[in-house]
């Protein structure tokens, strides 16, 4: 667990973090967004030290980040940055295993947990092991940062806008491919970015920043139906709201009972997802089948609509 | 800022414009080969050391049926040059040519000079050194087309520099004015040598010892970095005759006060002040490319290397100057070939090296006895300048884009 207790920056007159406390719970993922030069970067870089706070502290579960030496500090918490940094002369097998190495650990057990990174993020070791970075490609790349951060097992992940430089498409996957890694793993993970839609994608909570203030920390549902301050609507995106309520719901919220034609939707799939296939095939309701395509009931696109309504 | 960078990297040409330019360069060749061969003394006769000399043609200085040999591989190699585009025939053409005459030159003395005169004198002249350099530039333009990689071009290098000296232990020269000079001094040159090494190489190192770290505080403390690069720069652009004369100052009151100096031989004349004065030259180089290097290491790299909980001194020693290396390299390749030339000035001050025997030459208004000196010199920078390019091509290895 992370807790951020009154955490402020200033440099000089200017303050940049301003008085912010939230709690991450373990394993799950917060997610920062905000205008830029709201103090979303400088926020995360003072949780691993990089930026050293002006008052308050940070609790990793339950111990004070400055109890910990810098440099062990840092070797506990994975960090992963916009262009990933990647040393250039060293290969993909040497970046994978820096911190590993700077912990000592000896060389087999460096070379089974790189070959765990690298199935794990599905490069094929042959091909990838001994090359440059500048051999790879962006996406390719991006996998390599994100394995090197979780090299040495750290229990906190700081993301700071890691999928910026992808195109959509393999936004996406990399997207997908962190959610399943995190939850194979448990880790806990901070990311900052400026896509709302990934934002809502990723984040079990979202933190909202401007102007160096914590606006509103919340699941991403309280966002939608209860957003704190003005702001925090715009920046969310009101034409947007019904539809990534919609995402955020499954089919199992809205299913119904009775029987119903046509091509049946599985039970997991989002509402939003299930309502596009309504509109799609022009019927008012679908079957709904479980993972074994046992019919369950059906999903209307009344009941759908429900659940993007404003509460009440 | 820019890091300095050598003017003398061959150009690398696109193949596209390859086709003119090699023409273009083909042509040249073939003219200084015609010049060369019909227009241009071969040898030069004189009857001593000393006084004016008369020219000799090609097919006056060599018996005539190696004369013609001569004449017809030479013109072989231009007709090469002006057709063939494939470099390894050229290249293959132009190292045949300067076999042929090197070996041809060491028999002119035996040929001009009548049986039993020891005084006589007989040197390359124009035209022999007219071909050399048409055959040259055909070699430097094939090798540079052929995009040899670091270690080609070491070798290539190994095996002119072992031809070479064969060519030179063999005796095949030794009729030639030159190797005459050096008979008549050969304890000499080889002292010369060392300490022209010495001065050159010695400096090179301090200068690097010296440099790197203060480099390296430059880049760590931006404030320092100005004031540091202009005084430096500064020393950069006072002549060497001026900075030996600065030098001898204080270095003769340091020899007169501190009996240790003196006694390791330091004086306000001689190899000291030479020594100072190409170290403080070589300064400016390896600080500013040891900044510059450091400096262009990607933000992001060394953030990750930070916040992945590198210390200081990991970072600096497994990231910055890794990454940094190639441009400290250039630096230093500046330096060494900047050091091989200005060590010829130290023999102004009693300094000696190489430019011992350029000075006495001028003195005596003997060429030859200049070019004892001088060839050397430009071979040794020129060998320098090859292996340190080759070096910073292995350098830049991996990550290179
Ligand atoms: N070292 C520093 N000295 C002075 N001001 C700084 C420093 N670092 C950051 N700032 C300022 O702090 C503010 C917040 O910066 P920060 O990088 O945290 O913003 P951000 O929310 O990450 O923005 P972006 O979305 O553009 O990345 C900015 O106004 C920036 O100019
Ligand atoms: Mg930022």
């Amino acid at each position: 667990m992370i807790e951020i207790e009154h955490l402020t920056k200033r440099f000089g007159e200017t303050i940049v973090v301003d008085d912010v406390s939230l709690t991450v719970d373990e394993g799950t993922i917060a997610v920062f967004v905000g205008t830029s030069g709201a103090g979303k970067s400088t926020l995360l870089r003072m949780i691993n030290r990089l930026i050293e706070p002006s008052s308050g502290r940070v609790l990793i579960d339950g111990q004070d980040t400055m109890a910990i030496p810098e440099d062990d500090l840092r070797h506990r918490i994975g960090y992963v940055i916009q262009g990933y940094g990647l040393f250039p002369h060293r290969t993909v097998i040497e970046n994978i295993a820096t911190v590993p190495r700077l912990l000592g650990w000896d060389a087999k057990r460096i070379a089974a947990r790189v070959e765990e990174l690298l199935d794990l993020f599905q490069l094929d070791s042959a091909e990838f092991a001994a090359k440059y970075p500048h051999e790879l490609s962006g996406g390719q790349q991006q996998r390599v940062g994100v394995a090197r951060a979780l090299a040495a097992k750290p229990a906190l992940l700081l993301m700071d806008e890691p999928f910026g430089a992808l195109d959509p498409v393999i936004r996406h996957k990399a997207q997908e491919d962190l959610l399943a890694i995190q939850r194979r793993l448990g880790t806990t993970i901070m990311l900052v970015t400026h896509d709302m839609d990934e934002a809502f994608h990723l984040g079990d909570r979202i933190a909202v920043m401007d102007q160096a203030r914590l606006l509103q920390y919340a699941t991403p549902a309280e966002l939608l139906t209860r957003p704190a301050e003005e702001f925090v609507e715009r920046l969310v995106g009101t034409a947007e709201r019904p539809f990534r309520l919609l995402s955020l719901a499954r089919v199992k919220d809205a299913i119904e009972p009775g029987p119903s034609q046509g091509e049946p939707l599985p039970v997991s799939a989002t509402l939003r997802e299930a309502l596009s296939q309504l509109v799609w095939t022009g019927r008012e309701s679908l079957p709904v089948t479980d993972a074994s395509g046992a019919i369950l009931g059906r999903i209307s696109i009344d009941g759908i609509l429900a659940h993007g309504r404003q509460p009440a | 800022m820019n890091a300095i960078s050598p003017h003398t990297s061959a150009p690398r040409v696109a193949s596209a414009g390859a086709a003119v330019s090699l023409d273009r360069l083909g042509g040249v060749v073939a003219v200084l080969i015609g010049v060369a061969l019909f227009v241009a003394p071969f040898v030069t006769y004189r009857a001593n050391r000393i006084v004016a000399g008369e020219a000799r043609m090609l097919l006056d200085a060599l018996p005539m049926a190696m004369a013609v040999g001569v004449m017809s591989v030479a013109l072989g190699v231009a007709l090469v040059a002006a057709t063939i585009r494939q470099p390894i025939l050229r290249l293959s053409a132009a190292a045949l040519g300067l076999a042929v005459i090197f070996l041809a030159v060491g028999r002119a003395p035996g040929f001009v000079t009548p049986p039993g005169n020891t005084f006589a004198r007989v040197s390359p002249a124009f035209g022999f050194w007219l071909l050399t350099l048409a055959f040259a530039l055909l070699v430097a333009d094939s090798i540079t087309r052929l995009r040899l990689g670091p270690f080609a071009r070491l070798a290539a290098l190994a095996v002119a520099a072992a031809a070479m000296a064969m060519l030179l232990l063999s005796g095949a020269w030794d009729g030639l004015s030159l190797l005459k000079e050096y008979a008549t001094r050969a304890d000499s040159f080889w002292r010369e040598a060392r300490q022209h090494l010495f001065l050159a190489l010695g400096s090179l190192a301090a200068a690097t010892l010296v440099g790197l770290p203060l480099g390296m505080v430059c880049y760590r403390v931006p404030r320092i970095k100005t004031a540091i690069l202009q005084v430096l720069n500064i020393i950069q652009t006072i002549p060497s005759i001026a900075l030996f004369g600065i030098l001898m100052v204080p270095l003769s009151i340091l020899s007169a006060k501190v009996p240790l100096a003196a006694a390791l031989g330091i004086h306000g004349i001689g190899a000291a002040p030479a020594f100072v004065a190409l170290f403080l030259y070589s300064l400016l180089p390896v600080v500013a490319n040891t900044v510059v290097g450091l400096e262009q290491v990607p933000a992001s790299v060394v953030d990750a290397a930070r916040g992945m909980g590198l210390s200081k001194r990991q970072r600096l020693f497994q990231v910055e100057l890794p990454l940094a290396f190639p441009i400290i390299l250039t630096g230093i390749r500046i330096v060494l070939v900047q050091n091989l030339g200005l060590a010829t000035v130290a023999a102004l001050i009693g300094g000696g090296g190489f430019g011992t025997f350029v000075f006495q030459g001028i003195g005596q208004t003997a060429i030859d006895l200049v070019l004892l000196g001088a060839i050397p010199t430009v071979a040794l920078s020129f060998m320098a300048a090859v292996i340190l390019d080759a070096a910073i091509d292995l350098a830049r290895g991996p990550s290179r884009d």
